[in-house]
């Protein structure tokens, strides 16, 4: 495999679109046989950096080496042949075709065959396997297999082409917590032939159980790099974000008031036996690992997955929730996971995606009153904190902090009285993440109910003063955060409750 | 003056420069033959052609911006309109049967249409596809029910509706008028209007913004339906007559029209002031071939070389914005 | 095992067998002599045209595509072929064939630049396509029918491959045309299953994207299909003119509903990526029955537009419920 010590180095390399500077300098070194974890908050140039050691696209300045060698120019060929693969987030698999078929397909494809050879297709698909320990029959479609088997094959795809350095682009998103630890396995297993291997994630705990080293990205450029051992969590933050971790902590009054009581919410196969009450001034978290059923529950109560039996009782009316359409008529807004293709209109203007929601408000005995519109989104644009010039502008001219101002100002354009927000502040800046935060407080204050769901432990510590961890499908129960630690809450997750 | 300047701001450049070749027709064959194309007969000729399917072209542009396509409007245009012809001729052929036919013409238009929506929305069949069958299926049952020939025999009154002039303004006409007018309010101000045009923009954050999908994609499909039966209506006073295969070269001209005034084939974005010009300028072209004795097959073959220079003209521009 | 025997026969081509088996019986119930020779004689022909049109049609639609122009490319290619030969009073076939074969390639390359380079979606590059076609052959090559066809290519359609006479003794001749859709079919089979070339025609209907990413020349494999669906869409005409004897400039438009409908019928899905030769056979083997055998079912012949219209919802309705259904089905 390996055969230098060092696969892979990078020399102060720079990466320009016109005026953009998408990397200013970057000097990364993989070795051979080691993990190495790149971490980077959204728009740091992690993506950027991916697509110039595959070749993608030419570096702008700097040098590159690959085994010792200088490499001049790097095209996308030379990349795969001198052993370079990348698993991409969406594993660019073929639904189409057969698992074997697309295990094989590259390599044929690299040696220049003219002739689809099924059975030799088959048995390299199944000497793969065999390698990486994955079991799937090789001649199923792929549009039948998860997400975690279309990953395998992504990988055994990569590894039948001599890799000798694997990228992962953030390849724990979509996975359950026991498909990463099959994933960690696997990865580990191909450590110890001697590959090099660079995963992209910004998440630490699932860094601190896989990396031997570890560089931070920021801005364009790598602010640390070291062993995983010489980072502690407020030193991995301050480089991740550039800011010391914030310590205002959101632990609000007592009230009376119960906003939402759900009692025995149950969706088969989804979650089971859902109890919590929600009083005014509560922040209500919910977590959990993929696949525990922590989104679906958000997904319930605004009606796009309905829950099958229980109760919902809102502002002291007992509720039914049978479609998106009773969410609304009940006053139940939903910020989704995807901003970008389940939040926004991206072509549309920042009015037009303010009022989407809440269209039928403006109809007047003519028609639709755009002008009211209008002001209302400019209104809201300067009470949520927005930095648009102007109601008209497009979405797609905004941050991702901005963008997702607006999308809560569109449900609170709704007058909600419960808001469930599921990843609220994924790829959000730190300081547009601080404004959502004291935005969500306030509503709380006021009375409407807030629901965050999240993975993002640091923020429901320090937001939610009320706790659900999900696991399977069960809930924990309400648990009062009061001054629990990010330790003591990673340790509940990953218990047995 | 504030008011023409904001108007001409607002206005997209695309109707402009359809507005501005519009009268370059005018003025070039005001020029070259004043006598034949700016007489009252070629005037009143072309008010009686282009509603016919201008008003299909609408129905297309309300598919399209909803991020479909409707290629079965001629289809509903003709199996209406030989239903509503049935009506008239079997209940006697006066004033009040001549409502029933146009009512009768007006329930099939809307069934047809709902027919589609229910199996793009529900079944989620690609437009495209759905469509495509339809004109098959519509244009069979038109055959099936009139057995092949022509339907003849309407009421003399009924031709009227489309042949006819109201103070000197053909009444086709001001039916394309008002049709547009009613178009051009329910996607401007109506909840209905909005929300095609957030569907057609981004399918998946419309159900999460709480908009029906379903409801809106049967809706848009049923009002295409409608429009397709209006447009069978005036083709069927126009010839005095219904066949199951009139107006077949209309499905070309309608997509046409519709990209030609600015809709996007990806859907969320179309104006109906855009697909009105294109129809002027397409029937304004169409009349110049006449008059200048061009052999009519070369309308086919121009339409078809337009559509393509303007899809290539779009996209062209949009890949050179992008940079 | 079982599971896998399960999965055969519940397969689209298995199905349209069903389909197919049910329709013969019933109208063999109705007139024993259609289980015979001569039907699979008249079917063969009748199926003829269709085939050569449905097989490229397939290759079009698994990349991912729609090509509505073909009937207006083979109507183009043939009407001025054929004008030519006579004009010239050329009468070689292999020299029409060569020439139609070369105007079709001409069309599909135009179509394949839309569609790959400038990236106009399938539906409209062709049917604009299909409209300059049409219009200039109207226009500028003349309306007439065209029945003095040159000798020697009008002897093709006079050989036979299987001549059979039944007991009332009408004589049923199976042409040697059919050479052509059976070739085109075993050519197709190979390419698209043991070819890097036919894998890609999967891989691009499938993920574009992941298909530039594997290394695929996408824009290549996309000129590749649209120039043998033009090519093959001048040979479908030349074929249909030689066969019936005379050539009109406008008899094939219109069957671009037909064709797709039996790709469809066949299992191919509309929105690209699946779809197999065996089954697109079998799709149009199902429409020609039908079309051929309604009056014997009793049914009005003004009625078969009608009855093609339904067969074609309830075929894309039943092949798109099934994807939905493998869509939402539990990940293994």
């Amino acid at each position: 495999m390996c055969m230098a010590d060092t696969f892979l180095k990078l020399d102060h390399v720079k990466k320009y679109f016109g005026g953009v500077k998408a990397l200013k300098g970057v000097s990364l070194e993989v070795k051979c046989g080691e993990i190495h974890c790149l971490a980077g908050e959204n728009g740091c140039g992690k993506s950027t950096l991916i697509k110039v050691i595959s070749g993608a696209h030419n570096a702008t300045e700097g040098e590159i080496y690959i085994e010792g060698k200088r490499i001049d120019k790097l095209t996308p060929i030379d990349s795969i042949r001198m052993g370079i693969q990348v698993i991409y987030q969406d594993f660019a698999v073929f639904p189409n075709l057969s698992v074997a078929e697309n295990i094989a397909m590259n390599h044929a494809l690299m040696t220049g065959a003219k002739k689809m050879k099924w059975k030799e297709a088959r048995e390299l698909a199944l000497h793969a396997m065999e390698q990486i320990g994955a079991h799937m029959d090789p001649d199923i479609l792929v549009e039948r297999l998860s997400v975690a088997n279309k990953q395998m094959v992504a990988i055994c795809r990569a590894i039948i082409n001599d890799a000798k350095l694997l990228i992962l682009d953030e390849p724990t998103t979509a996975l359950t917590a026991n498909e990463v630890e099959k994933l960690n396995i696997i990865i580990r297993n191909l450590k110890e032939k001697g590959m090099a291997i660079v995963i992209v994630n910004h998440k630490l705990d699932e860094i601190y159980r896989i990396a031997d080293r570890l560089t931070i990205l920021r801005n364009g450029e790598n602010v640390a790099t070291g062993m995983i051992e010489e980072f502690d969590r407020a030193r991995f933050v301050k480089c991740l974000t550039g800011h010391e971790v914030a310590d205002d902590i959101y632990r609000p009054e007592y009230f009376e008031e119960e906003i939402v009581k759900v009692e025995n919410l149950t969706k088969k196969g989804a979650f089971e036996n859902v109890n919590f009450t929600l009083r005014k001034g509560d922040v209500l978290g919910i977590t959990g690992l993929l696949g525990s059923g922590r989104g679906e529950i958000g997904d319930a109560l605004f009606g796009l997955a309905p829950a099958e039996t229980g109760t919902i009782t809102l502002n002291g009316k007992k509720i039914e929730i049978r479609s998106v359409q009773d969410a609304m008529k009940y006053k139940i807004g939903y910020v989704p996971e995807d901003r970008l293709t389940q939040g926004l209109f991206m072509d549309r203007s920042i009015c037009q995606n303010t009022v989407a929601a809440s269209i039928g408000r403006y109809m007047e005995k003519t028609g639709l009153d755009h002008k009211k519109m209008k002001e209302v989104t400019w209104q809201w644009i300067k009470t949520i904190g927005c930095a648009a010039s102007s109601s008209e502008a497009m979405m797609r001219t905004l941050s991702g902090g901005n963008a997702q101002k607006m999308v809560i100002a569109k449900w609170l354009n709704t007058e909600p009285s419960l808001l469930i927000l599921n990843g609220p502040t994924v790829g959000v800046d730190v300081g547009s993440k601080a404004d959502i935060h004291t935005i969500l407080h306030e509503l709380a204050k006021k009375g409407i109910g807030i629901m965050i769901i999240s993975d993002d432990l640091n923020e429901l510590i320090h937001n939610c003063n009320k706790l659900i961890i999900m696991k399977n499908g069960q809930t924990s129960g309400i648990i009062e955060t009061g001054d629990m630690s990010e330790a003591e809450l990673t340790g509940l997750l990953n218990s047995g409750m | 003056m504030e008011k023409s300047k904001k108007f001409f701001k607002e206005a997209d450049k695309n109707t402009l420069a359809l507005f501005g070749i519009a009268l370059l027709i005018f003025a070039l064959m005001g020029i070259f033959a004043p006598g034949s194309f700016l007489g009252i007969a070629n005037l009143q000729g072309m008010c009686i052609q282009f509603p016919e399917y201008g008003i299909l072209a609408l129905g297309m542009m309300l598919a399209m911006i909803s991020g479909g396509i409707d290629l079965s409007l001629v289809g509903i245009a003709n199996f209406s309109s030989i239903i509503g012809s049935i009506v008239m001729i079997k209940t006697g052929g006066s004033g009040t049967s001549i409502l029933l036919g146009i009512g009768a013409a007006l329930i099939v238009g809307a069934l047809c249409g709902t027919f589609n929506g229910f199996l793009i929305g529900y079944l989620r069949i690609p437009a495209m596809l759905v469509t495509l069958c339809g004109l098959q299926l519509y244009t069979g049952l038109g055959l099936a029910v009139t057995k092949g020939p022509a339907l003849t025999g309407l009421p003399e009154s009924y031709s009227l509706l489309a042949n006819g002039a109201f103070f000197g303004i053909p009444i086709a006409l001001l039916i394309f008028i008002m049709v547009f007018l009613i178009v051009a309010y329910i996607l401007r101000a109506t909840v209905y209007g909005q929300h095609v045009l957030y569907m057609g923009t981004n399918d998946i954050a419309s159900k999460y913004s709480g908009i029906h999908n379903l409801k809106i994609t049967i809706t848009t499909y049923l009002i295409g339906g409608m429009l397709g039966a209006v447009s069978g209506i005036l083709m069927a006073s126009h010839y005095n007559s219904a066949k199951a295969d009139y107006g077949s070269s209309y499905t070309l001209l309608t997509l046409l029209i519709v990209v030609l005034g600015g809709t996007a084939p990806e859907g969320g974005k179309g104006k109906v002031a855009g697909v009105a010009m294109a129809v002027i300028v397409l029937q304004l072209v169409s009349s110049a071939f006449n008059i200048l004795r061009v052999n009519s097959f070369v309308k086919t073959f121009v339409w078809g070389l337009l559509l393509l220079a303007i899809m290539i003209i779009t996209k062209v521009v949009e890949s050179k914005k992008k940079e | 095992m079982n599971k896998k025997v399960k999965q055969i026969l519940t397969t689209n081509e298995i199905i349209v067998v069903y389909i197919i088996i049910a329709l013969c019986i019933l109208i063999g119930i109705v007139n024993p002599v259609f289980l015979g020779m001569s039907t699979a004689i008249t079917l063969s022909r009748a199926m003829l045209i269709t085939l050569i049109f449905a097989i490229c049609e397939m290759v079009v639609i698994i990349s991912g595509g729609i090509d509505v122009s073909f009937p207006a490319v083979a109507c183009i290619a043939m009407y001025s072929t054929i004008r030519f030969v006579i004009a010239f009073g050329i009468e070689s076939p292999i020299f029409a064939y060569g020439m139609v074969a070369l105007i079709g390639l001409a069309f599909g390359a135009l179509n394949a630049y839309l569609i790959a380079k400038i990236k106009l979606p399938p539906l409209i590059a062709t049917l604009g396509v299909s409209s300059v076609a049409n219009g200039a052959t109207l226009a500028f090559l003349g309306t007439k029918e065209i029945s003095n066809i040159p000798e020697k290519m009008d002897a093709l359609s006079k050989v036979f491959l299987i001549s059979y006479t039944n007991s009332q003794g009408i004589t049923y001749q199976l042409t040697a045309l059919i050479l052509i859709p059976v070739s085109m079919i075993i050519v197709a089979y190979y390419v698209l299953k043991y070819t890097m070339l036919g894998r890609g025609i999967y891989a691009i209907g499938g993920d574009k994207n992941a298909a530039r990413i594997a290394g695929f020349n996408v824009t290549r494999i996309q000129f590749i299909v649209y120039m043998s669906s033009g090519l093959f869409a001048g040979i479908g005409g030349l074929t249909y003119t030689i066969l019936m004897r005379q050539a009109s400039p406008q008899s094939l438009m219109g069957s671009e509903m037909m064709v797709i409908a039996a790709v469809v019928v066949g299992g191919t899905r509309i929105t690209g990526g699946h779809g197999t030769v065996i089954g697109t056979i079998l799709g149009v083997l199902l429409i020609a029955i039908v079309q051929n055998n309604l009056i014997m079912l009793g049914i009005p012949t003004h009625f078969q537009t009608f009855v093609v219209g339904l067969i074609i919802v309830i075929g894309t309705s039943i092949t798109s419920l099934r994807a939905k259904k493998i869509a939402n089905s539990a990940k293994v």
